[in-house]
């Protein structure tokens, strides 16, 4: 009997805690604040944020000893890498997640909204994004989508009241799961014709074709189209305005950033480590998308009454701009690794200057209670420490020094440039055309903000909540000193190296 | 062996041709309640299909989860709120949609059905390998480990969201 059941003997996998422990910490927190919220009364339902902010904090120790030892660590036969590329976007979605939780205390807890419960939600989202952040196995990829995703749902419907914030639940719930269902077809097949789900295995067996086969092209097609919707690139970009006005306004802060970040985590997993091979495959379709993607969400931006949505426009277009440079990143090693570069640290850049502006709005919005664009009027006549944060955060999106926007965007059009073939250029006009387009509409919030009169004539000023004042200095501090000094940031993205593993 | 193969065909397209229909009838028929039973039919065609593939814990798995849980769960949402249980008239599209859902539908089985066509056509799947629910449970605690306990927390989260979302308070 015992020798029967020895014959069935399976190795147990290596676990490397150490790699693990910032997703370990994260989770939990959520256990934590679970606990907690279920046995403390009403008067002690702040603990939940703070206890949610000092978690996403406390995570960031375990990624800094291991962004300090430098070795990289692979688990599970290839499938979970912890390496500086992984650590740089752990950081990035610990740090947003912080920001996010700043922005949420006060609005939830005057809301009158379902407190314990936001943070747990929150938590499992970021913790999806960690595990995303190392996946290199399409089980792994889709279960980390899953898990950022679900929670994400809920969240947008947690004004649950409210009709518009229902419609920006739901409507986010179905086009997400229209798009995994895409993907996961996607990814069958490509587990078929290969045999693996694990990317490093599947990038030979795809790669050494002369030509993609049939099959091979309607699964990477499906699967980044899936990541497209994830991404809000036009044309399944039409959940997000809507999503974006009704959602709880941390929650479309949340999704505009991290989110969106994730999202293009997987795109740069999947076509770094996977679908090398087939760039006869994903150019075209990244240079199709990236140029509607852009164009499109800069023409809607420009008609946008109200900020939340002509941010939720500017976002789409942002993520034409990152999705450019995976246009070129297969014509040659040194245009892969400038793109891949260039995509990272426009990432970290989005992060801090699009939550800055979010927080401004949520400011505003406290005195005003709306996101129309008129009621921005005059602010600069009675809160002119917002009205600068906010110049600042829209400088940086326009791409106008000193601000950290810049920065980016110069990176996107040498990626554009490094590939010296004619769609990279080409593809760079037309990102410099919309960054033209875009000036328009920061411009007119610019001017609305600093010219016009008070809409009212109320001209008290905004008591801005401390969590709030934290977050806009976070991002602020981070916008100006990477806009200023470049290196503090590149000296993190630098190293990082996805082709690696790939070959 | 020869003669278990022809069985084997034989079943299968047989097995494929009630799913089609089941699938049709899932879309055409005004019955909502109906349409949920026609589902079963599918999903339980589909685990026919895994158990022929000797894929024996994938056919398990299906009929619990598909047939026991999620089919299960759209009668009683059907039933449990206020949508119509009979014959519903209003129960369908207009026809704009209906023949653009027709060609969009009838294009992707085009070039699904071709690429799948032309990657494994003329190809002999040989012996089936009996895959024992053993070996899957192996490669569920090792290999898979870590999305195994992804999952738990999704679960838990989904769990904590949906009590949320769906309490009256």
């Amino acid at each position: 009997m015992l020798a029967h059941l020895a014959s069935f003997a399976w190795d147990a996998p290596s676990v490397d805690l150490h790699a693990l422990a910032p997703e370990i910490v994260v989770a939990a927190t959520l256990v934590v604040v679970l606990v907690i919220d279920a046995f403390t009364g009403e008067e002690q339902r702040w603990a939940a944020s703070s206890v949610a902010g000092i978690g996403l904090l406390v995570a960031l120790v375990p990624v800094a000893t291991l962004a300090y030892d430098g070795a990289t660590r692979v688990m599970f036969g290839g499938g979970y890498v912890v390496d500086d590329y992984a650590l740089v976007l752990k950081a990035l979605f610990l740090l947003s997640g912080y920001v996010v939780v700043l922005l949420s205390t006060n609005y939830i807890a005057e809301g009158d909204y379902w407190e314990g419960e936001y943070y747990q939600l929150l938590l499992a989202s970021v913790l999806g994004m960690m595990v995303m952040a190392s996946a290199r196995d399409l089980i792994s990829i889709f279960v980390a989508l899953e898990l950022l995703s679900i929670p994400a749902y809920m969240l947008a419907a947690w004004r649950k009241r409210d009709l518009k914030s229902d419609e920006a639940g739901v409507k986010y719930y179905l086009m997400g799961v229209f798009a995994s269902a895409v993907m996961l077809y996607g990814m069958s097949v490509i587990y078929g014709y290969t045999g693996s789900t694990l990317l490093a295995e599947i990038a030979p067996r795809i790669g050494e074709l002369v030509t993609s086969e049939p099959i091979i092209t309607l699964g990477i097609v499906f699967v980044l189209i899936g990541f497209g919707f994830k991404v809000s690139a036009v044309p399944f970009h039409t959940w997000a305005p809507d999503t974006y006005e009704g959602a709880p306004t941390p929650v479309t802060a949340f999704l505009a950033v991290a989110s969106k970040a994730a999202g293009f985590v997987a795109l740069l997993n999947l076509i770094y480590v996977g679908f090398w091979g087939r760039h006869d495959v994903y150019e075209p379709l990244m240079w199709v998308l990236a140029a509607l993607t852009m164009t499109i969400g800069n023409l809607i931006a420009l008609r946008q009454t109200n900020v939340v949505r002509m941010l939720a426009y500017s976002g789409i277009a942002q993520a034409g701009y990152i999705l450019a440079p995976l246009a070129i990143a297969g014509s040659s090693p040194e245009a892969a690794d400038q793109a891949l570069h260039s995509i990272v640290v426009y990432l970290l850049i989005y992060a801090a200057m699009n939550l800055g502006a979010f927080a401004v709005v949520m400011a505003v919005a406290r005195k005003t209670r709306s996101a129309e664009i008129d009621t921005f009027g005059g602010l600069f006549s009675y809160a002119p420490g917002l009205t600068v944060a906010m110049s600042l955060f829209l400088f940086s999106l326009a791409g106008v020094p000193p601000a950290a926007g810049w920065f980016a965007k110069i990176g996107i059009f040498q990626a554009l440039a490094s590939a010296g073939d004619t769609s990279g250029y080409v593809l760079a006009v037309v990102v410099a055309v919309n960054s033209v387009i875009a000036f328009a509409y920061y411009g007119r919030l610019m001017r609305v903000m600093w010219m016009d009169d008070v809409p009212d004539g109320d001209t008290t000023p905004i008591r801005v909540p401390t969590s709030i004042t934290a977050a806009l200095v976070i991002t602020a501090a981070v916008t100006l000193v990477i806009g200023v000094v470049p290196g503090v940031l590149t000296h993190f993205t630098d190293p990082i190296n996805l082709l690696a593993l790939g070959r | 062996m020869f003669g278990l193969l022809v069985a084997q065909n034989i079943a299968f397209y047989v097995i494929a041709a009630l799913i089609v229909f089941g699938a049709l009838r899932v879309v055409t028929c005004k019955n909502l309640v109906h349409a949920a039973l026609w589902l079963v039919l599918v999903l339980a065609g589909v685990a026919g299909q895994y158990i022929l593939l000797a894929a024996e814990f994938v056919a398990v798995t299906q009929v619990l989860v598909y047939l026991g849980a999620i089919v299960v769960l759209f009668l009683f949402g059907i039933m449990l709120t206020r949508a119509k249980t009979g014959h519903d008239l209003e129960l369908d599209n207009p026809t704009p949609a209906k023949v653009g859902a027709g060609v969009i539908g009838v294009l992707l089985l085009g070039v699904m059905g071709y690429a799948l066509w032309d990657a494994w056509r003329g190809q002999e799947l040989g012996d089936i390998v009996v895959q024992r629910t053993a070996e899957v449970s192996d490669s569920l605690f090792s290999t898979y480990l870590l999305p195994f306990e992804v999952i738990s927390v999704l679960l838990l989260a989904a769990l904590i969201g949906a009590i949320v979302l769906a309490r009256r308070d």
